[in-house]
């Protein structure tokens, strides 16, 4: 029979000892790697495509949930972490289980087999990725940072830093300070998760920060273009027009 | 409230020593400048001013149940002058009757008694509007002391609830990732699991008797912080380590109990949590003017981006500051070349409140 291939990622040496500790005990698994944080989770998952991930979420540079948004095709997860507060979050994103630590063998064997169950029953894992966003989508919390991946570069873009986003057929480029990004996200995402203090919506096509809008032009009759602190200009829609009033005379 | 003139014995003095003054003049007139015998001259002032000194101090009633909060001024006026009108009338009818009974057969008094009636009765008008306003100052300023009070008591229990409220706080993700690093070392090292249980209930320990004061000394909170760290250390083994430079002479200094611990878990956060390279974290302290002055400085990754949460520990530490030191600016923090740095400054003498009372 063939071996289940598991990844232990998480950036404690001794929270990864104890979960090795557990795996051990389970002939049938094989643990192909382990890693220190996201970067080289994702390295790993893309390369060795391990069936389940044991993944802690508080990590260093990304957290485990922005790791899995960078994957495509994402093996099933178990979370291992301390902090409650992410459980209803791992559970939208499809988590097979969710482990509080610190956790006993008897728990982390139940955990198992769930996901031993959804990998013999060869239920899809890819519907983690959607339901990702779907629960991204439900969360109405203010996006800090966004993750992003251009081939073999990741990069972490701080929202204080965007510029505009601009609508491009799938996906969404973000412009900021360190350069343009393609993300794989709606406008109506990010209309939803960019604080409205900071951004607005002020086309279809493009939503702006509030702080880099220079000036408001009246090009023609009802027709208006914002020139941004970096010279460039945006076009703004009516309805975009009279939100930015509204803003503006607060 | 009760009559405030029958709050203490010189208050009632100074009462009867005025309408004593009152009388001496009142005598003085009828005597020396109207004329009137001695005799009749001294019974009318005594017994005209006995009269209103005890009419009057039954006039406290009147100021404490008209008061200008329950009463529109046209019936606060309509109140004070049927009230002005009966008690003149009272007193100088009343003694009226007395002093003619007593004076019979002085047919000058008589007549002058009988004519001066009706300026006795503006007299008592007038005496019953300085008794009034008198009161109304004295009710006034006895409330006005008595909410002075009360606010004081309110403001100080405010602070020390504000206090409470900004003292430290385990961080439970600390200690659950802390159980999970014993957890761990009891299969692994079970030598390193017992060090890391003494360290922890150690840390518990005095994290939670120090929370009962304000003010502990700077070795007792090196000594926490070291602790913390040496558990921190064994979960992140060699990612971090922490340099303390402070002279002995300093250690016996007062400042904020669990004032640094924030200040280290902020290292520890942003620092170690948030970075792949290695982190020096450091302490030193230093005397400058009237202040011991804490620079406590750690390396981080400039690339991780803030998350939320940030701050909040340090922004409860200047409140503390400003509210146990009454003064603003005792912290500062400062992100340069990837070092961030917090400098503290803790006034050395006086001026410490130690929030409990």
């Amino acid at each position: 029979m063939e071996k289940i291939k598991v990844v232990v990622i998480d950036d404690e040496r001794l929270a990864r000892d104890i979960l090795k500790n557990y795996i051990h005990e389970h002939p049938q698994l094989e643990i192909i790697a382990e890693c220190q944080n996201g970067f080289e989770g994702i390295k790993v998952i893309n390369e060795q495509k391990p069936d389940l991930i044991f993944l802690d979420i508080q990590m260093p540079k990304i957290t485990g949930f922005e790791m899995l948004e960078l994957i495509d095709d994402p093996p099933f997860v178990i979370f291992t972490t301390a902090y409650d507060q992410y459980a209803i979050k791992a559970f939208e994103v499809n988590a097979v289980d969710y482990l509080l630590k610190p956790f006993a063998y008897d728990r982390f064997d139940e955990a198992l087999n769930k996901a031993l169950e959804k990998i013999k029953s060869n239920s899809q894992a890819v519907e983690t990725i959607t339901a990702i966003d779907k629960a991204m989508d439900e969360t109405v919390e203010f996006l800090e940072r966004i993750v992003v991946k251009d081939k073999q570069n990741i990069s972490i873009i701080p929202v204080s830093d965007i510029i505009y986003l601009e609508a491009q057929s799938d996906y969404v480029q973000i412009v900021s300070r360190q350069g343009k990004f393609l993300k794989q996200k709606t406008m109506k995402f990010f209309e939803k998760h960019l604080n409205p203090q900071n951004f607005v919506r002020i086309h279809r096509s493009y939503i702006s920060s509030i702080s880099n809008i220079k000036q408001l032009q009246l090009l023609e009759k009802e027709t208006y273009k914002a020139t941004l602190t970096t010279g460039e200009k945006l076009p703004v829609s009516k309805t975009g027009y009279s939100k930015l009033r509204q803003l503006l005379d607060q | 409230m009760l009559n405030p003139i029958f709050q203490n014995r010189q208050y009632i003095a100074v009462y009867f020593a005025l309408w004593i003054l009152v009388s001496a003049i009142h005598f003085s007139a009828l005597h020396l400048i109207i004329g009137i015998e001695l005799y009749p001259a001294l019974a009318d002032s005594i017994f005209y001013n006995i009269f209103y000194s005890l009419l009057g101090l039954s006039f406290w009633y009147i100021t404490k149940y008209i008061s200008f909060e329950d009463n529109k001024p046209f019936r606060l006026i309509g109140n004070h002058l049927a009230a002005a009108i009966v008690s003149s009338a009272i007193w100088v009818i009343g003694g009226y009757y007395v002093l003619q009974r007593i004076t019979e057969d002085d047919l000058i008094y008589s007549e002058f008694l009988f004519s001066s009636l009706i300026w006795r009765f503006f007299i008592g008008i007038l005496f019953y509007t300085i008794i009034n306003a008198l009161n109304y100052t004295l009710m006034y300023y006895a409330n006005f002391r008595e909410k002075l009070v009360k606010e004081t008591e309110l403001s100080s229990l405010v602070q020390e609830a504000e206090l409470k409220t900004l003292k430290y706080q385990i961080n439970p993700h600390f200690i659950f990732n802390s159980l999970n690093s014993i957890s761990s070392l009891t299969i692994s090292e079970p030598k390193k699991a017992q060090e890391m249980t003494i360290k922890l209930s150690s840390f518990l320990r005095s994290t939670l008797s120090k929370n009962e004061k304000q003010l502990t000394k700077l070795k007792d909170e090196l000594h926490n912080t070291r602790v913390y760290l040496d558990i921190e250390k064994i979960r992140f083994e060699d990612k971090f380590e922490f340099i303390e430079n402070v002279k002995e002479k300093f250690l016996n200094i007062e400042i904020p109990s669990m004032l640094l611990q924030p200040i280290f878990e902020n290292a520890i956060k942003h620092g170690v949590y948030e970075s792949i390279e290695k982190v020096i974290i450091s302490i030193e302290a230093l005397i400058e003017r009237d202040y011991l002055k804490l620079i406590i400085k750690n390396n981080y990754d400039p690339e991780a981006v803030a998350k939320s949460g940030e701050g909040i520990g340090l922004k409860n530490i200047a409140k503390r500051l400003q509210l146990m030191y009454n003064q603003d600016n005792l912290i500062t923090t400062s992100k340069k070349d990837g070092i961030f740095t917090v400098i503290i400054y803790i006034p050395l003498s006086n001026g410490v409140s130690d929030g409990k009372n």
